[in-house]
């Protein structure tokens, strides 16, 4: 064996190279506590180490690229919707139930009537650590020109004479404290929560760098209880309001309308998919939107394939001139942003300043009348889809050897005849795999309908059940559209959507194997 | 629109729920753009001037572990806020970023919940309910004597359960905007505008009356006003100043004389739900409408169609006065940011300069919700005063997380309701107890 030829030391060099990027990326979480995934990027990089480094594992060095790429892009968000469908994550269920028992107390705080704003310096006690060292307020009440250090155990006056002011009027030095700059009070995290209490409950907070106000806080959390007790009704002589936990949320004890913004998020088993299984809307939407979904997604896969088939057969003949230019005009619709296509047709459809009402002399409602819409959407998903299937039967038609047909036409077959036994079963083999594929992305075509119709038009007199809707962007509008977007339970709806298209492509692809057998 | 040429089913089916997945951490309720108009609606004409590079990207920007303080914009406002963190980074001797990011709503609550969040966002009150849900922005103590400066309507807007949780800059609100060569007056009345519509009609001038978007899922934002003019509305309101998400009033007697109105004027085809917020823009500037009814976002469109236009209050409508919804933009700090020193001190005294105020009127011309600046730029710019009339006393656009769940159904009864395919009572009641059960899910 020769040693080190220069692919060696690059093999080495590249190993290096991506082991190094490892380690940073591991850093980097490391940092932000994801400990799970610094351990799945140990794993990556042991793996790298132990296919590449050695000399065994051949057909793995080929396979671990594809198969990292398949875990983070196809495995790990699997598992993270479904991880999700089983919490109630969601808008006002996002933190923990301590940080928002934190953020209500601490949103809560208002400033005590009648009390100046004061100047301040955050200052430390002299020799005391800018940073760690506990925090001294020296305030100025604007009004009396009275000096005050607040500490943690209230304020005490202190003589004019041993402190120096600025032309503001800020204290700028006072003896046995050392006066911390702005970068110094910015870098200092804990004043968040440091205050400097007066009486009754109040006290001194500090709002920006230097300025300070006396505010109390009107909510307060009794741990013993586990109740949030709301206090302002106190101020006008009513009985103060009292909040328990349901449900993840702070719900009022006496009025369960009256909720508090900030819930947290929990498992909730299988809730959500209870809650799909059970919804009334949802139950009575499902078989209409189901069977117009089997419907688009069919009806799109067909009449595009076929469109597309039958331009491929037609641009496949010898006869026919300037080929070449009129493929490329046929895939244009293809080149052009689906987002962009599915906009200018929404506007074509207008009824009253549309193209394709003037032009035919129509007056079809087409977005706003369920049926029309429905054909409105094929119209345009085939205008979409055509050049596709026309590409993919370009290329299988091609790969037909010439002699099959030459054979099928000295037996004697015309030409129908030929296409329909020999070509048909020969291009279906190829891209039947294809078709369903298409199946299962028109299946979920989120973006067409979205930008076309937004699902709708919504017809009887409601808002939740579109015409043109697919369990998608049903599923969409279902979650994200009431008071509060819930994650969770759209993870667990696009379970059920993905078994929906894990059953149907299943018995696609079953179709196909028999297809292969026949030849 | 894309097939996968390579696609083997699992792979497909598998991308299907991860791209779910992806949609779902991206956040995403109402796509809201820079305006505070609900994105729901029409994106298209409520983003302002040229559309922001950043539609082509939806990734946040990344945090520089090396900067004092990082403040989120969108890309309008982005060279007036710099001009002015660039200051304050010169006072505080500190160094300021300020990032463009696409979609700053969902970004932020996304980035801040992953605790790579900026220090200060600029944004819309109406997206204030959702961020308090998530402890994404914290209020804000403004003193009394800050708070006195601003228009109390824009005060309004920036509170959430009692606190202040931003300074607000600028404020907006759809009024009616009328092209002159055509309606050469302002008009008092709905009445008015249907009457003189109708015989410039007559005399060929014009093809219609009114340009209003509605599109056949309906448009709630422009619902409102009408509902609004007979004491109806959505919610009703607190003594505190909140909307009450246990309150809906989309079937109160109020609001159901305002979807009568709607109804007649569907009848009349003076409203239509073919004219959308694709067509609006093009359809008044074409010159063949008298009048539009709709807010600044249209005005740069119109100018460059070359329409003499005038703005002028909404009318009254069978007697009532049509109120619209206020929009306030104000900038958040952040509840967990990383310098929320430096955040709050840039907010509370560099936001409340009239200076900055007037360089984000300049981009923007919305008016300025600080009164110092509005004195200043509404001497010599009529158009901003016309605005400010046109808003005066109005309420602002709900902020309680409930209105996520009015849009849809709001917006949908006023366009059935308009295209004479349900009646104004018996639609409205749907939609109520939609609403309501909506909200009760949460």
């Amino acid at each position: 064996m020769k040693s080190r030829s220069p692919y060696v030391i690059l093999k080495w060099a590249i190993i290096a190279v991506v082991l190094a990027g490892i380690v940073y990326a591991a850093g980097l979480f490391a940092a932000n506590g994801q400990l799970i995934l610094v351990v799945v990027l140990g794993l990556i990089g042991l793996a790298i180490l132990a296919v590449y480094a050695t000399r065994r594992a051949v057909p793995m060095k080929y396979l671990l690229p594809g198969l990292i790429f398949f875990l983070a892009f196809q495995i790990w968000p699997a598992v993270f919707t479904g991880a999700t469908s089983f919490t109630n994550w969601g808008d006002g269920h996002s933190l923990t139930k301590q940080e928002s028992i934190k953020a209500i107390t601490q949103s809560s705080v208002v400033e005590v009537q009648g009390q100046p704003r004061y100047e301040l310096s955050v200052a430390v006690k002299e020799g005391g650590d800018v940073a760690t060292a506990d925090p001294v307020y020296i305030l100025t009440n604007p009004q009396t020109k009275q000096v005050y250090a607040g500490t943690k155990d209230g304020l005490t006056e202190l003589s004019a004479t041993d402190v120096t002011r600025n032309d503001l009027g800020r204290v700028t030095a006072a003896k046995g404290y050392t006066i911390l700059n702005g970068r110094q009070v910015n870098a200092r995290q804990d004043l968040d929560d440091f205050t400097v209490p007066t009486r009754g409950g109040a006290a001194i907070k500090k709002v920006g760098l230097s300025e300070a106000y006396e505010g109390k806080p009107t909510v307060t959390y009794d741990a013993g209880r586990d109740r949030i007790i709301d206090h302002r009704p106190e101020a006008q002589g009513q009985p103060a309001k009292v909040y328990g936990p349901s449900n993840a949320t702070w719900v009022n004890v006496q009025n369960p309308d009256d909720r508090l913004a900030q819930g947290w998020k929990e498992n909730v088993g299988f809730a959500n998919f209870k809650n799909a299984l059970t919804n009334d809307t949802l139950r009575a939407g499902f078989l209409k939107i189901a069977g117009w979904n089997f419907v688009f997604a069919i009806v799109s896969v067909l009449s595009t394939f076929l469109l597309g088939l039958a331009l491929a057969l037609l641009f496949n003949d010898e006869r026919l001139k300037g080929k070449k230019v009129m493929r490329a005009v046929l895939i244009l619709p293809y080149a052009l942003p689906g987002f962009v296509t599915a906009l200018v047709w929404a506007s074509m459809f207008n009824q009253q300043f549309g193209l394709i009402n003037n032009l035919t002399g129509l007056t079809v409602d087409w977005l706003g009348n369920g049926i029309a819409a429905k054909f409105a959407i094929l119209l345009t998903n085939l205008w979409l889809g055509f050049p596709y299937m026309f590409i993919v039967c370009t290329g299988a038609l091609q790969s037909i050897p010439g002699d099959v047909k030459e054979a099928a036409a000295i037996d004697g077959a015309s030409g129908f005849r030929t296409v329909r036994s020999i070509t048909m079963p020969l291009v279906l083999v190829a891209v039947g795999p294809l078709l369903i594929a298409s199946f299962a992305f028109n299946f979920n075509n989120f973006s067409l309908i979205f930008l076309m119709t937004e699902g709708g038009p919504f017809e009887g007199g409601q808002s939740a059940i579109g015409s043109t809707d697919l369990l998608i962007t049903y599923a969409y509008r279902l979650a994200f559209t009431s008071a509060a977007p819930n994650f969770g339970y759209a993870a667990a709806i696009s379970i059920f959507i993905f078994l929906i298209v894990a059953v149907a492509s299943w018995f696609g692809f079953r179709q196909t194997k028999a297809l292969e057998e026949v030849n | 629109m894309h097939k996968r040429a390579f696609g083997t089913v699992s792979s497909a089916a598998v991308t299907c729920v991860a791209a779910l997945a992806l949609s779902a951490c991206g956040g995403g309720t109402t796509p809201s753009t820079s305006s505070t108009q609900p994105a729901g609606q029409s994106s298209s004409t409520t983003t302002e001037a040229a559309p922001a590079p950043s539609e082509s990207t939806t990734a946040a920007p990344v945090r520089d572990a090396n900067v004092d303080l990082v403040i989120w914009t969108d890309n309008d406002r982005a060279a007036a806020v710099k001009k002015y963190a660039d200051q304050f980074g010169e006072e505080q001797g500190i160094k300021v970023q300020v990032q463009v990011a696409p979609d700053v709503r969902a970004n932020f609550k996304d980035a801040t919940n992953a605790g790579k969040g900026p220090d200060v966002i600029v944004g819309a009150h109406d997206w204030l309910g959702e961020l308090v849900q998530n402890n994404a922005v914290e209020p804000i103590p403004m003193s009394a004597d800050v708070q006195a400066q601003f228009s109390p309507e824009a005060m309004g807007a920036t509170k959430f359960n009692g606190q202040i949780y931003g300074v607000p800059y600028a404020v907006e609100n759809i009024g009616v905007v009328r092209n002159t060569a055509l309606a050469p007056d302002a008009p008092k009345t709905y009445e008015d505008m249907v009457k003189n519509g109708q015989s410039l009609m007559k005399a060929g001038k014009a093809e219609g009356v009114v340009v209003q978007e509605v599109g056949k899922t309906g448009n709630a934002y422009y619902t409102y006003p009408y509902l609004k003019a007979f004491g109806g509305g959505i919610f009703a309101v607190k003594d505190n100043g909140d909307y009450d998400p246990n309150k809906v009033i989309v079937n109160s007697a109020g609001s159901v004389k305002g979807a009568q109105q709607l109804a007649l004027l569907g009848k009349e085809k003076i409203l239509s739900t073919n004219v959308d917020g694709t067509n609006a823009d093009a359809l008044f500037d074409g010159g063949k409408y008298p009048y539009y009814i709709t807010g600044p976002w249209a005005i740069d469109k119109a100018k460059k169609a070359n329409i003499k236009y005038a703005i002028s209050p909404l009318p009254t409508i069978a007697g009532g006065q049509m109120e619209p919804f206020l929009g306030v933009q104000m900038f958040y700090v952040s509840a967990k940011a990383k310098n929320k020193a430096y955040a709050e001190e840039f907010v509370l005294k560099y936001v409340t300069k009239k200076e900055m105020q007037v360089d984000l009127f300049n981009i923007g011309h919305r008016p300025p919700a600080l009164k110092a600046a509005y004195d200043e730029v509404s001497a010599s710019d009529p158009d901003v005063k016309a605005w400010f009339e046109a808003g005066k006393g109005a309420l602002p656009m709900p902020n309680i997380p409930a209105m996520n769940a009015v849009w849809g159904p709001l917006g949908q009864a006023g366009a059935d309701v308009i295209s004479g395919k349900a009646k104004p009572q018996e639609r409205f009641d749907a939609a109520q107890k939609e609403i309501v059960a909506n909200i009760k899910k949460g």
